[in-house]
């Protein structure tokens, strides 16, 4: 496989495990978020919104900080499996989730503060558990949000460049993805190659949008405060 | 069997104080009648375990459904309801048909004439089955909540006026078959209404709240007949004249001042009457009644 087709491959491969990863990781947060009187609502909220308005070299260097062989987490990830977090595949999944996590939590969020408490209540009283309700009654409700969320999530970690190149650096198979792929083309002036996927890369980003718009159209909403 | 209900406890709200000790028989169906703000639905949401609130005690059939602050000893999935909520509070994004399903796959089997196609065809639900939700009108929409809720196969079926979007015809047919249905089914029923006709016509027992407690209770019939043993507070006489009787909804109407209030009564058509309320409370369903005294010639 060549160089710039396993780039391709490997972004997509990180970016569909990290959507994955993140619904089921996303949901409870967001349903929390949405229904929680907790005082401790608006710092959670902060917390998760931070990557949005945060540098990427930062969240990366602060990743690279808390999951390298020497820190805990990457120690103990170290015993666990024998491998490094930083500068491999694994590291840039971790890495991904946390940097994409508002992209799946704020359009969730949105979509179960839609869901009317009464009609929780009006299915209690049907005989619906409360797990046959969040599967029955708020899954169908907010699957527009479910699908904004991957969506983005999706086309936010296919475009991802600081964090990746901070945690991952470039090892091609292993963490050199798309961004990082255009980037070296730049770096060696082989602007043919960094057309074709940087005009890629914009057609594809061009038509998650459109997807969102489309299918989940005026129910997409960024929530705030 | 015993179908005793137990309420006791209380519930605190900002601007509003529930506080009911109230031990009934549920083998006749309950009323309850009150103004708006009485309580009458908070009432209704304790009873369903909906009320996080509330702080006291629920039986039912000798089962503890409410115990302190712990609201959902049992909780509300598991208490054999069926409700009628005010606002119908189908299933959004679903067919009629759909929200029909939704209840009978969740209900416990029991022996029952109701077939969902009886009670179609009884609530004049058929032609709308694949329309969703959102399309139904308001009477619409309460029919299928009715239909949906006997659908769940409930012990106790809690109605929060659930007629009062429907024409007099329809309301008078879903009366009667309800009068029919419910001892029929052995379902025990709480009836939240204005509509004194209605209670008369499915209740046996009632009960009056008024600024959460109950005010007064004893039979549907002779509380309906005498007001006045609604009575037992500060009142201030007011002179009205009685303008309308609407003998279908057993209401009369009383011009007083510029306004104008239903109530309940037995009075003729421009009969003066002596309202033993505060004017602010006027409007409440029940409000005292006597004719005024003839005055004095000096």
């Amino acid at each position: 496989m060549s160089g710039d087709l396993q780039a391709v491959w490997l972004t997509a491969l990180l970016a569909a495990t990290t959507t994955l990863l993140l619904v089921p990781i996303a949901s409870p947060l967001a349903w929390w978020l949405a229904r929680s009187a907790s005082p401790f609502r608006s710092f959670v909220e902060a917390v998760v919104a931070m990557p949005l308005v945060l540098p990427p070299t930062v969240l990366g260097f602060y990743l690279l900080i808390m999951l390298n062989p020497e820190s805990v987490v990457g120690g103990l990830w170290v015993e666990l499996t024998g491998d490094s977090l930083t500068f491999s595949f694994s590291g840039l999944v971790i890495a991904s989730i946390i940097y994409s996590l508002p992209f799946m939590v704020q359009p969730l969020q949105a979509a179960f503060r839609a869901v009317p408490e009464s009609v929780l209540e009006a299915a209690a009283t049907l005989g619906a558990s409360p797990r046959d309700r969040w599967l029955n009654v708020v899954l169908p409700m907010a699957k527009r949000g479910y699908l904004t969320g991957c969506v983005l999530t999706f086309a936010h970690t296919v475009g991802e460049f600081g964090v990746v190149l901070m945690m991952g650096g470039n090892i091609p198979g292993e963490t050199r993805v798309l961004s990082i792929a255009i980037y070296e083309h730049v770096e060696t002036l082989n602007y043919d190659a960094a057309h074709m996927l940087a005009l890629g890369l914009l057609c594809f980003s061009f038509l998650s949008l459109w997807l969102v718009y489309r299918y989940a159209g005026h129910r997409f909403e960024v929530v705030r405060g | 069997m015993s179908r005793q209900l137990v309420i006791e406890g209380s519930l605190q709200r900002a601007r509003f104080k529930l506080e009911i000790d109230l031990r009934i028989d549920l083998s006749d169906a309950l009323g309850i009648l009150g103004a708006t703000g009485a309580g009458k639905t908070t009432l209704l949401r304790v009873i369903a375990g909906l009320e996080r609130n509330f702080f006291g005690r629920v039986e039912f059939c000798g089962d503890l459904w409410h115990d302190g602050n712990q609201f959902d000893r049992v909780p509300t999935h598991q208490r054999g309801l069926g409700v009628v909520f005010q606002d119908s509070r189908l299933l959004p994004g679903r067919t009629v048909e759909s929200n029909l399903a939704f209840a009978m796959r969740r209900a416990p089997t029991r022996d029952t004439k109701l077939a969902c196609e009886t009670l179609t065809e009884a609530l004049d639900l058929n032609h709308l089955l694949t329309q969703p939700a959102e399309m139904l009108s308001g009477g619409e929409r309460q029919r299928a909540a009715l239909a949906r809720a006997l659908l769940a196969r409930p012990r106790l079926l809690l109605l929060d006026e659930p007629l009062s979007a429907n024409d007099a015809d329809h309301r008078q047919q879903l009366i009667a078959r309800l009068a029919e249905w419910l001892p029929a089914e052995d379902i025990s029923l709480v009836y939240v209404s204005h509509a004194a006709n209605e209670l008369a016509q499915l209740t046996q027992q009632l009960i009056v709240l008024e600024r959460g407690a109950v005010m007064a209770r004893g039979e549907t019939e002779g509380l309906l007949d005498a007001p006045s043993a609604l009575r037992n507070r500060e009142v201030k006489p007011v002179t009205a004249v009685v303008t309308a009787i609407d003998l279908a909804c057993g209401t009369t109407t009383l011009q007083l001042a510029d306004e104008h209030h239903g109530v309940v009564s037995e009075l003729a058509l421009g009969e003066r009457v002596v309202l033993q309320r505060e004017v602010a409370d006027a409007s409440d369903l029940g409000a005292s009644l006597q004719p005024e005294p003839e005055k004095n010639q000096d």
